[in-house]
């Protein structure tokens, strides 16, 4: 498989703080590709730098070949890498139609959409993560649930060909989180996705993902399948501590 | 090439890849057609009964016309500029100058005013990228009093003293009742343009991008939004708005000075139509406007001395007995749950 994004020797720094230190991989093109870590690990300010709302202090990404290392995120977004938030981020004032339909209209370019076919098109997208009945619910009336799927909706209308998911399961119930994953599973069946899959249980990964990356205070400890991944020393360490092997 | 489509109820116009509809339903169009019927018998209802309130009209439609590109600023870029004074100042001023100077009309004047003005707000909108929080708070509060400033500095241009007059008048028909007509009719067509232009930007994609802006900067620029150029657009376009606001008063009242309109006494009032009228919506500004001028003329001739403790007094009460945000124009017109209803940001 080809391979649709390469992050090479990637290091962010905050003032004196190493948040993400020296860190390369690549995303092959079709794969689920999981990314884990502890909490503080700095997997969201490695998807940061990914998605460009952080500037990376050292290292490159290309994407399909191109170098995006200094692209603005926007311009990302065309290229078609979309994300989700940890913490979901609706527009608190819009309508959750107005919200996809406004990802629709500035995602990947389209030709010949008038303002009624992006909000046709919309649609579309709603139905698809069940909130097609609250299609007229301002975001901020919406639940934690709705909210997530939600973004998932707005970041499928932008037509990424890869989509980074940060930590969909946070804040779900297992009934909720269960439904997630298996969103997440169709969603990438039927666009066609690329999935980054940002998560600290390490379960649905190992269930859901192709691949796993696993990194510890900002170092990347461990590549490959769940399998190898789960059971490599360093990231059981990282996971529970030292002497706790044998309990793995 | 433009190819316009002729469908039932709308118009499709494509042009390089791009597809917008325009709804020429009668329908949607009832309300505007009627209000526009009324603002335009206005004037003369006015001039029949006392020419005085024609004057007052006119100071409600530039109050009015002043708080629509304000609040389409602060839609656009996501935050309040408090100084939208200094380009009613640049504006009035670049009338003012080029009509002493060189002679110009008023008709000549007014391309230069709003290239004027236009540049003007392209030197300043990086502010819009670069100061955050308090800091564009007070920046942009400050812009129109050093430009005061600049005026009592620089008074053999600017006459910052007694301000400069003999401008070339905006209309002279040669009476003073068809003056006033005139003046009124012109600013009230400024503001039917400004509010139908507004309008139809809030209502098409730009206006939802806008908001998207508006409700968070960060979100919206994952989903694809180009924010820097959106924030820098809507600046410079409400700021020649408000400009031609500027080359306005400039010719109506055939003279202009900085110390009318740059203080933060007339900044305020602007603000205090914005929120009266109703926040962030532009057809409250309307309400807004003809409300604080006609509550000041009547305040002038009944109270005297005590109208500018009155005033404020009176507008302060208001913002707060009046329905949270949606003001006067909310009394009129029950908002829709689903409507957008933008926050407005002062300290982002």
């Amino acid at each position: 498989m080809p391979e649709i994004l390469t992050c090479e020797n990637i290091t962010k720094r905050f003032g004196g703080l190493i948040a993400v230190n020296n860190v390369s991989f690549s995303i092959k093109e079709g794969e689920t590709l999981g990314f884990i870590g502890p909490n503080g690990a700095g997997k969201s300010t490695m998807v940061n730098v990914m998605s460009g709302n952080l500037k990376a202090t050292h290292g490159s990404i290309h994407m399909d070949g191109v170098e995006i290392t200094k692209m603005p995120p926007h311009v990302r977004v065309h290229n078609g890498l979309a994300r989700t938030y940890q913490i979901p981020r609706p527009f608190p004032e819009l309508t959750a139609i107005a919200s996809v339909v406004a990802a629709v209209l500035c995602g990947k370019k389209r030709k010949n959409q008038s303002f009624d076919d992006a909000s046709s098109e919309a649609t579309h997208y709603l139905e698809f993560v069940g909130l097609f009945s609250k299609r007229n619910v301002i975001a901020k009336d919406l639940t934690f649930y709705e909210l997530r799927m939600l973004e998932l909706a707005r970041a499928l209308a932008t037509t990424p060909k890869l989509l980074f998911i940060d930590e969909v399961m946070a804040g779900l119930n297992p009934g909720e989180a269960n439904a997630a994953v298996k969103l997440v599973e169709k969603a990438k069946a039927q666009f066609d996705l690329t999935i980054f899959w940002i998560e600290h249980v390490m379960a649905v990964l190992v269930e859901a993902a192709d691949r796993i990356v696993a990194i510890h205070y900002g170092e990347k400890i461990a590549e490959g399948t769940p399998d190898e991944v789960v059971n490599n020393d360093q990231v059981i360490e990282a996971y529970l501590g030292k002497g706790w092997r044998k309990y793995a | 090439m433009v190819k316009i489509d002729f469908k039932r109820d709308r118009i499709n116009i494509r042009w390089r890849g791009g597809k917008w509809d325009w709804m020429i339903e009668p329908r949607y169009w009832r309300n505007t057609f009627y209000w526009t019927i009324v603002l335009l018998l206005l004037p003369l209802f006015f001039v029949y009964f006392s020419p005085g309130m024609a004057v007052t009209m006119v100071s409600a439609n530039v109050y009015a016309a002043l708080g629509i590109p304000l609040a389409f600023m602060g839609l656009g870029t996501g935050r309040v500029n408090f100084g939208p004074n200094f380009y009613v100042g640049v504006g009035g001023y670049a009338a003012a100058l080029l009509s002493l100077h060189l002679g110009f009309g008023q008709l000549a004047t007014l391309p230069l005013a709003i290239i004027i003005t236009a540049i003007a707000a392209f030197i300043f909108s990086p502010l819009v990228i670069m100061a955050k929080g308090l800091y564009y708070t007070l920046l942009t509060l400050l812009l129109p009093l050093v430009f005061l400033e600049v005026t009592f500095i620089y008074t053999d241009i600017f006459k910052g003293d007694v301000g400069l007059f003999g401008i070339s008048p905006l209309v002279d028909f040669g009476s003073t009742t068809a003056n006033f007509l005139g003046a009124a009719y012109i600013s009230s067509v400024i503001l039917l343009i400004f509010l139908l232009f507004t309008n139809k930007i809030m209502k098409s994609r730009y206006g939802l991008i806008m908001a998207t802006v508006n409700d968070d900067e960060e979100v919206a620029q994952g989903i694809g939004v180009n924010i820097n150029r959106v924030k820098i657009l809507s600046f410079i376009v409400a700021a020649t708005m408000i400009g031609i606001i500027g080359w306005f008063l400039a010719h109506y009242y055939g003279t202009f000075s900085g110390i009318t309109y740059l203080p933060l006494t007339f900044m305020l009032k602007i603000l205090l139509v914005l929120m009266i009228g109703g926040r962030a919506q532009i057809f409250g500004c309307v309400a807004g406007g003809y409300f604080v001028a006609f509550l000041e003329m009547i305040l002038i001739r009944t109270m005297g001395d005590f109208q500018p403790v009155a005033f404020p007094i009176i507008l302060l009460i208001l913002l707060f007995v009046l329905p949270r945000g949606e003001g006067l124009f909310g009394l009129y017109r029950r908002r829709h749950y689903r409507e957008y209803f933008p926050q407005t940001h002062v300290r982002r």
